[in-house]
């Protein structure tokens, strides 16, 4: 939903102050952000900014340090493919390589259709179950590049715009 | 004096500053370390590991110890009995090894060419290279500090060395400055210079890894990032990655260092002059006191008015109405015969805001001994009410401080002054003391940058800035915060200073400020439990008739606190010619004499000026231009009048409306052309050195009024150089120093006065009335800020350049708007004298009566920048109170 300027910056401003805890820094009202809208727009760095009294380069700088912030509004459904050492041993490279034959995508990215935001993560913490995969936040373990496809595919075809 | 350590470095024992890095110790003794991140006067930072060395610290038992691995030398401190080595066979090979690394991302047809040798700094290449990584195409060439590492450190290279290309887009479409991110070693030391020093933040770094570059929040232009247009980034960049675009690719032919004619506080600055003796840059002096390597957008890009070809270039008479060209002889002749007539009152003479010191004791010199007359003023002497109680109160007429005490601070107190517009450089210190802790009060009804800096911005209705510093004081006294010692032993007139504030009621004072009881007792205690606090007042929006009091109150306040001259305290007049001190100092004004001495009959100055030619008292008026008065208040109104004059005399470097009036007209030398010396606003005298060689016919203004006095039979004028006016000036001038030529430094040489104290009775003197007319009732007080990023700007290409477009935010009172009918959000039209601007109304509780607005300094630089006058620093719009009426479109 793109939402228009003024109900953002109401949105932005109310992910910094829904912070409960002591410590409200650059980099926490960043997360609280993207957890809040999904990503981080230009009207965020300049609320964060202003809220911690420094300037919108600075707070830009420490943003785009963090691979994991986006700065454009994801895809529909998230999928993260783990790649750390205990899922890469259980055969990880395999499903990568189905997943991102699958999206069509050669590297991380979002789809072209809108529907998918694909992203290398290199670590799930579940690696008791490697190899796992994350769809929409939500783990799969122990899983091969057949059922992870064929989980997505699950999602695409439940998408009503889909049908 | 601290003690210093001993460390030996490479064998050689040396003594260092405690708690400096091992580099700067090296380089404080004249030792080189390869160095490409570390910059002298900023935070270690240690990313390049250029300066890589072995170190070893003594151990009680006798024994050394390592420090572990290769430290860099710029991250870590030495101390007593460290042994450092900085040249093993290990350490070069290291080097070479990160160098080869950090080439590896960066072009170097430069480096590895097998004909470096054989060209000279200027031949074409002739395609041993490809293209783009040319020796010539780097705007750095020859003066890159990343090759001159690469050849001290005599790495082989091999030909042809691949690179990885970034393929960056070059950035070129904001004002003064091109980046070309290809030739970036991400050194950071530009992200350091604009945070660290300049406190602005407007460039940073990001991304990480591989990816890490310069840049600006999600790309946006400069001109809505925070940037000042200071070039400092410029000035500490090693490579070609940030340079200056005009005349980017020239080379220097030769660097002189010289004093920016910009404002008072007199940036040293080293200009690069190519053979075709032109200005091509302006780099500041790091080891300069005075400015400490820092310069503005006046000083880095507002000096090119120099190279201008239309300049004046031979002396002109007008005959039949029309100016032609003469000699010298023949205009000289007809100028002294012509000034024989009219010796005496009917004469005046205006000397120029940038003339040296010379040319002011000549000027002054001219008109009192030669034409006996004491009308004699210099052209920016427009704010002459902050200078009146002055030498009362505090014995000298300029600041009782230096501009880099500022940094020991703990508090500043800064009125009506638009310091990071005015006077740039004065404002750096400020920001990092703030920076680091030190507090602010601002009381100005705009909003500038320092405001954004400050926690305690007051604004008190127009023109009652006396009478709320009145009340300060009245509630020092009434808390008892005062200084007792200082003000009763060390300042004269202590008692009846203090009858004369029990006319500042504080309910009184509240009324006609509009300034709370208890926000005056606040800033009452703020100004009195600081340890030191610095007083700058420019009174820039205070109505002439108040600023006598103003100024008067503000060093009643200082002397009360105890805040005169000790570290970090101080009280800083800030006027705007860069010579006013000087030509203050040797008497170039109606009221004084040389050295202070007072005129039994003082002469007509600027302010009267006006009046006396329309009377008809002045027959002959002489202005010595340079120019700089044309933009100012007195320009304007003396420009109505010029013609009114029966002989006009000019000396000037390019045609204004001074020239287009004049019967004679000489040709003019320009600050980059002179030889001589300006006085700066901590009393700091200054070399003024001829950078460029002559390009005309034209002279220096003492010169010309020497050649005119002796045709007039004066022989007091014979003067061969420079050097020999300074001598005999010099000896007017009151000090408790020795001052001579030989004795000014690269540094410049800042002469003690002596210092008296005493306190002047103050009354609550009301504004006579407002600038606000029927036509226009109300008044604007328009803000100029780096940056406000909540406000949506829009950059468009106009021309390929940026352009910013803001929808302004126009503050009205509530119930003023209520009157003309005006919502929240409504669009609105503001109309002045020659002003206009549009945008969206804001109501708040601002004072009645008034109309405010904050625009962006970026919008304003975009507007210099295009400006198609000689020097379109002098149209710099400063921030005055207008009259303006508002509208609904």
């Amino acid at each position: 939903m793109p939402a228009d300027n003024d109900t953002l910056r109401k949105q932005i401003i109310e992910a910094i102050a829904s912070q409960h805890r002591p410590t409200v820094t650059v980099l926490s009202s960043l997360l609280a952000i993207q957890d809040s809208i999904g990503y981080i727009p230009d009207e965020a760095i300049e609320e964060v900014a202003v809220q911690q009294n420094t300037t919108v380069n600075a707070v830009f700088g420490v943003a785009s340090f963090y691979p994991n912030f986006r700065f454009s509004p994801p895809n529909k459904h998230s999928i993260e493919v783990c790649w750390g050492p205990t899922c890469h041993l259980q055969g990880s490279s395999n499903i990568l390589q189905a997943v991102l034959n699958y999206l069509e995508l050669k590297e991380e990215g979002d789809t072209e259709d809108g529907e998918f935001s694909f992203r290398f993560n290199t670590c799930l913490g579940a690696c008791s179950q490697a190899p796992v995969i994350s769809v929409n936040h939500e783990l799969f373990g122990k899983i091969s590049p057949d059922e992870s496809i064929n989980i997505i595919n699950k999602i695409k075809s439940s998408d009503p715009h889909h049908k | 004096m601290t003690e210093k350590i001993n460390l030996i470095i490479d064998g050689k024992e040396i003594q260092a500053e405690p708690g400096s890095m091992i580099i700067q110790a090296a380089m404080d003794n004249g030792m080189y370390i390869p160095y490409l991140c570390y910059y002298p006067g900023m935070k270690p930072y240690g990313a390049c590991r250029m300066c890589v060395v072995k170190a070893e610290t003594p151990t009680p038992d006798g024994s050394y110890r390592s420090l572990p691995g290769n430290p860099a030398s710029c991250t870590t401190p030495i101390s007593e009995g460290m042994r450092v080595e900085t040249n093993t066979d290990e350490l070069i090979s290291l080097r070479k090894g990160i160098m080869e690394l950090l080439i590896s991302e960066h072009p170097h047809g430069c480096l590895n060419c097998h004909r470096i040798d054989l060209c000279g700094p200027t031949d074409v290449c002739l395609r041993h290279v490809t293209v783009n990584d040319r020796c010539v195409t780097c705007p750095k060439n020859e003066r890159c500090e990343l090759k001159d590492t690469v050849r001290y450190m005599e790495m082989e290279l091999t030909t042809p060395l691949t690179y990885n290309n970034r393929h960056l887009p070059l950035e070129v479409k904001d004002p003064y400055w091109d980046m070309d991110m290809n030739l970036c070693i991400v050194c950071s030391r530009c992200v350091r210079a604009c945070d660290e020093v300049r406190v602005d933040q407007a460039i940073t770094l990001k991304d990480r890894s591989g990816r890490s570059i310069i840049g600006t929040s999600n790309g946006i232009s400069l001109l809505e990032s925070g940037c000042e247009f200071c070039g400092a980034c410029i000035d500490v960049c090693p490579t070609g990655a940030i340079v200056e675009r005009d005349y980017k690719w020239d080379k220097a032919e030769t660097k002189t260092t010289t004093t920016c004619p910009h404002c008072p506080v007199g940036c040293q600055t080293s200009l690069d002059i190519n053979k075709r003796n032109k200005l091509i840059r302006s780099i500041p002096v790091r080891e300069a006191e005075a400015n400490q390597g820092m310069t503005c957008f006046k000083g880095k890009f507002g000096l090119d008015y120099v190279n201008n070809r239309n300049r004046i270039k031979t002396p002109l008479i007008k005959k039949n109405g029309q100016l032609t060209e003469s000699s010298w002889p023949e205009a000289l002749d007809l100028v002294a015969s012509k000034f024989s007539q009219y010796k005496g009152n009917s004469y005046s003479l205006i000397s120029s805001d940038r003339g040296t010191n010379e040319d002011h004791f000549i000027a002054q010199k001219f008109a009192r001994q030669v034409m006996d007359s004491n009308n004699i003023d210099f052209s920016s002497n427009t704010n002459t009410e902050i200078f009146d109680n002055l030498s009362d109160m505090i014995g000298h007429p300029s600041a009782t401080n230096t501009i880099w005490n500022l940094l020991k601070s703990e508090l500043f107190v800064i009125i009506s002054s638009n310091i990071t517009e005015q006077h740039n450089v004065l404002g750096v210190p400020i920001k990092q003391a703030i920076s680091k802790g030190a507090k602010a009060i601002i009381i100005d009804p705009r909003e500038t940058d320092l405001s954004r800096f400050s926690d305690n911005w007051i604004k008190p209705n127009i023109n009652t800035e006396h009478i709320l510093i009145g009340g300060i004081i009245r509630s020092v006294i009434d808390q008892s915060l005062e200084d007792h010692d200082f003000s009763t032993k060390s300042c004269e007139n202590f008692d009846e200073f203090r009858n004369s504030i029990w006319d500042f009621d504080l309910s009184r004072v509240s009324t006609e400020t509009g300034i709370a009881q208890d926000e005056i007792q606040n800033l009452a205690k703020l100004i009195a439990e600081s340890q030191s606090t610095s007083f700058l007042y420019s009174l820039d929006t205070i109505s002439s008739e108040l600023k006598s009091s103003a100024s008067t109150s503000i060093i009643n306040l200082a002397l009360l606190t105890g805040n005169t001259d000790k570290p970090g305290a101080g009280i800083y007049p800030l006027f705007s010619g860069p010579n006013e001190q000087g030509a203050r100092d040797i008497g170039c004004t109606p009221n004084f004499m040389p050295g202070y001495n007072h005129n039994p009959t003082s002469g007509i100055g600027l302010k009267q000026l006006n009046e006396s030619i329309n009377r008809g008292d002045i027959k002959a008026l002489h202005i010595l231009g340079n120019q700089a008065s044309i933009g100012s208040e007195s320009g304007k109104t003396i420009k109505n009048i010029v013609d009114k004059v029966e002989f006009l005399v000019v000396h000037e470097s390019f045609e204004n409306e001074f020239t287009d009036c004049a019967d004679v007209v000489f040709p003019s030398s320009l600050f980059a052309e002179k030889d001589g010396t300006f006085t700066n606003l901590e009393r700091r005298i200054h070399k003024v050195n001829p950078a460029l060689g002559s390009k005309f016919d034209e002279d220096e203004d003492w010169r010309i009024l020497c050649q005119i006095a002796l045709r007039m039979g004066s022989n007091a004028f014979n003067y061969n150089t420079s050097h020999e006016v300074f001598t005999e000036l010099s000896t007017f001038i009151q000090t408790t120093d020795e001052i001579s030529f030989d004795k000014i430094s690269e540094s410049g040489q800042i002469y003690g006065v002596e210092r008296n104290y005493k306190f002047k009775p103050l009354s609550m003197t009301l504004s006579k009335g407002s600038i606000a007319t029927d036509t226009f009732p109300m008044i604007l007080t328009r803000g100029r800020i780096l940056e406000e990023s909540t406000v949506d700007a829009k950059i468009e290409l106009v021309n390929d350049k940026n352009s910013i477009t803001r929808n302004e935010i126009i503050e009205l009172n509530s119930q003023d708007a209520a009157d003309i009918n005006i919502l929240e959000g409504d669009p609105v039209k503001i109309i002045g004298e020659n002003f206009e601007l549009s945008g969206v109304a804001h109501l708040n509780g601002i004072n009645s009566g008034t109309v405010s607005t904050t625009q962006l300094f970026g919008s304003l630089i975009e507007k210099v920048q295009e400006h198609k006058t000689e020097d379109p620093m002098l149209y710099f719009d400063e921030l005055t109170l207008i009259p303006v009426r508002i509208e609904k479109p």
